[in-house]
């Protein structure tokens, strides 16, 4: 396993690129910070620290109220976008972000690429760390530079001069461990699960086993949704079938975009027209192939419309994909080729094989032993 | 006025006809090179065969355009998803096998008529296959549907034909003739040609001018790409030389 980690400034600071280089809390009054930026680190503010405490160590810092559910589609835009890159990764509102290069086949660019998009997102270079597993890797990533990658290829060799601090564990474990004599990731690898589980519980050997660089969490994949929409509602009620295709473009072309992002394809369309004085009207079709781009979509809803005829004036339309398609086939910058479209391709072959016969279509010499072309394709 | 009818008109065609019918110059992304590896990339001077455009490989039999189109079939299978050959007669898939393709990602559409050929190129780079070889002609109404589906795919479309129609060649933006210069003998055994290679038609990059390529035709296991290419380069007065290995 070989876990890419890239660290950034917290999500919630991300909304507000208009105070970066300034000093920034965010969290509610009354309660405690939810992130502070580097420039209130040399006052003492923390996340986690009560607000009226930040209050008094900076008081010259902008305070911004959070907005999780800003931040939340932050990370999700982030996810999806990375997803593009390797089959399993991971964004945390903290800033952190996974990603699992192992398999991919051009991991260094998948993790040049991760680095950009950070950059775009975030307007910070961010930290990178490559190692086994993601603990590891995210505290390979806090020590290398802003733009930087830092690899680690021994993870309990580069853990074992770390300070325990670094463990995921509270205030009140860190302190024991003080206590115990146990300073160093390599003091806490060298005793024994068992041992440090009688002094802390649970909690005492999976510190044991990360410490020792054995990685025992998993990363905790992000998927694609599995619906989406998009809807246009009228000033004035429309019965112009060109304004409704104008308009069904457009929308085709935002979930073409949110499909493209999530790497993944329709395989279910419906379309709902809501009427002036009728009941609405709803056409809607399962795809044997799934269809994720603009001219796909269009090409189907598109002709729904132009034969579409609707007992009023339309006062919304709505396009839904119910069933979107398991998104890791769709991970087009995953294919070795670049030519992502290998089930496009495989259905124009079974379109021509329809119209002119299935000896028109044939593999290589050494896919024709048996069944021509339907087994070269099934082998695909 | 004119402005708002002007947008007008340019809204209803793009409704009718899709976004990419109608695309302002500025909007147009330049060609962008697919590297085969071979001295084809040099004579394009964009660094390897433009994606999305076609560019043929023409001039008389014998010429060894089919072996340089062979070898550049046989690095698209490793490098493309898939790699397809529009097959008009005489294109024998063991040919290829001493230039050593991935057999997983080629296609063979054996086009029985031309109209076959080029329904199956155009729906294919509609479709998005990394590399299109296509043997010989294509009728001139598929020319368009073609061109449009491999440049909003990024296919890459390479053609092989004698002598191209004036559509075909039209339709080209990069255009190789190759002429024999004269048979290789060892031990009185016939084992290649020495070819000159001529930009004739270039749409991506200013013409190049020509390369002489000693093609060695593949012996038992031995490929084209094991064989050191002897390469001569030749002055031209109008044009600048480009000299390359395939």
């Amino acid at each position: 396993m070989r876990i890419c980690c890239g660290l950034t400034r917290h999500l919630e600071l991300a909304r507000r690129p208009d105070l970066y280089g300034r000093p920034v809390i965010v969290g509610r009054w009354d309660e405690h910070v939810v992130a502070a930026s580097e420039e209130t680190l040399p006052f003492g503010v923390t996340p986690g620290m009560a607000m009226r405490q930040a209050e008094h160590l900076c008081p010259q810092a902008t305070f911004v109220l959070p907005d999780e559910e800003a931040t939340d589609r932050i990370c999700e835009l982030i996810s999806a976008a990375l997803y593009d890159l390797a089959p399993v990764v991971q964004v945390r509102v903290e800033g952190i972000a996974w990603l699992d290069t192992s398999g991919v086949v051009a991991a260094g660019t998948s993790i040049r690429d991760a680095r950009h998009l950070l950059l775009k997102a975030i307007g910070r270079e961010p930290r990178l760390g490559l190692a086994p597993g993601p603990f590891s890797a995210r505290l390979a990533a806090a020590r290398a530079r802003p733009g930087h990658l830092l690899r680690v290829a021994d993870a309990r060799e580069f853990l074992a001069p770390l300070p325990s601090r670094e463990l995921p564990l509270d205030a009140e474990q860190l302190e024991r461990l003080d206590l115990l004599g146990l300073r160093t990731l390599g003091a806490v690898a060298a005793i024994g699960p068992r041992e440090l589980e009688s002094q802390l519980g649970r909690d005492g050997r999976h510190a044991v086993l990360l410490a020792r660089g054995l990685e025992p969490d998993q990363l905790d994949a992000w998927r694609p949704p599995l619906f989406t929409s998009a809807h246009r509602q009228f000033e004035e009620p429309v019965d112009d079938r060109e304004a409704l295709l104008f308009v069904a473009r457009g929308l085709c072309s935002d979930l073409a975009d949110e499909l493209g992002l999530r790497g993944a394809g329709a395989k279910q369309v419906r379309v709902r027209l809501e009427l002036e004085s009728a009941a609405p009207e709803t056409r809607e079709s399962v795809v044997r192939h799934p269809l994720s781009s603009t001219a796909e979509l269009f090409g189907l809803i598109g002709a729904w419309i132009k034969e579409w005829l609707p007992r009023a004036p339309i006062t919304e339309l709505w396009i839904e994909l119910p069933v979107l398609e398991g998104a890791g086939r769709r991970q087009l910058r995953l294919w070795a080729g670049g030519d992502g479209s290998s089930e496009e391709v495989t259905a124009a072959l079974e379109r021509l094989q329809e119209r002119f016969g299935e000896e028109v279509i044939s593999g290589s010499p050494h896919s024709w032993g048996g069944g021509g072309a339907a087994a070269a394709m099934s082998t695909r | 006025m004119q402005e708002v009818a002007l947008e007008s008109a340019i809204n209803s065609i793009r409704v009718r006809f899709g976004s990419q019918a109608l695309t302002r110059a500025a909007a147009l992304p330049p060609p962008q090179p697919w590297s085969s590896g071979t001295a084809v990339d040099r004579l394009t001077g964009i660094g390897g065969l433009p994606k999305g455009r076609l560019s043929l490989l023409t001039g008389s039999g014998t010429s060894g355009k089919l072996s340089v189109a062979l070898s550049l079939l046989a690095r698209a299978t490793h490098e493309f998803a898939h790699a397809m050959v529009i097959d008009g007669g005489g294109f024998d898939p063991w040919m290829l096998t001493s230039y050593s393709p991935e057999p997983g990602a080629l296609t063979v559409v054996r086009a029985p008529a031309p109209e076959v050929a080029g329904e199956a190129a155009a729906m294919l780079a509609r479709a998005g296959a990394g590399f299109i070889l296509l043997l010989g002609e294509v009728p001139e109404h598929w020319l368009g549907p073609l061109e449009s589906g491999a440049n909003r795919s990024g296919t890459v479309l390479v053609g092989v034909v004698d002598a191209p129609d004036r559509a075909l060649a039209h339709a080209s933006s990069f255009s190789l003739g190759f002429a024999r210069q004269d048979w290789i003998w060892e031990r009185g055994q016939l084992v290649g040609l020495r070819v000159t290679a001529r930009c004739v038609k270039n749409r991506v990059a200013p013409p190049l001018g020509e390369t002489e390529l000693e093609i060695r035709y593949p012996l038992g296991t031995q490929t084209l790409t094991d064989h050191r290419i002897q390469v001569t380069e030749v002055v031209q007065e109008l044009e600048p030389c480009a000299s390359a290995v395939v």
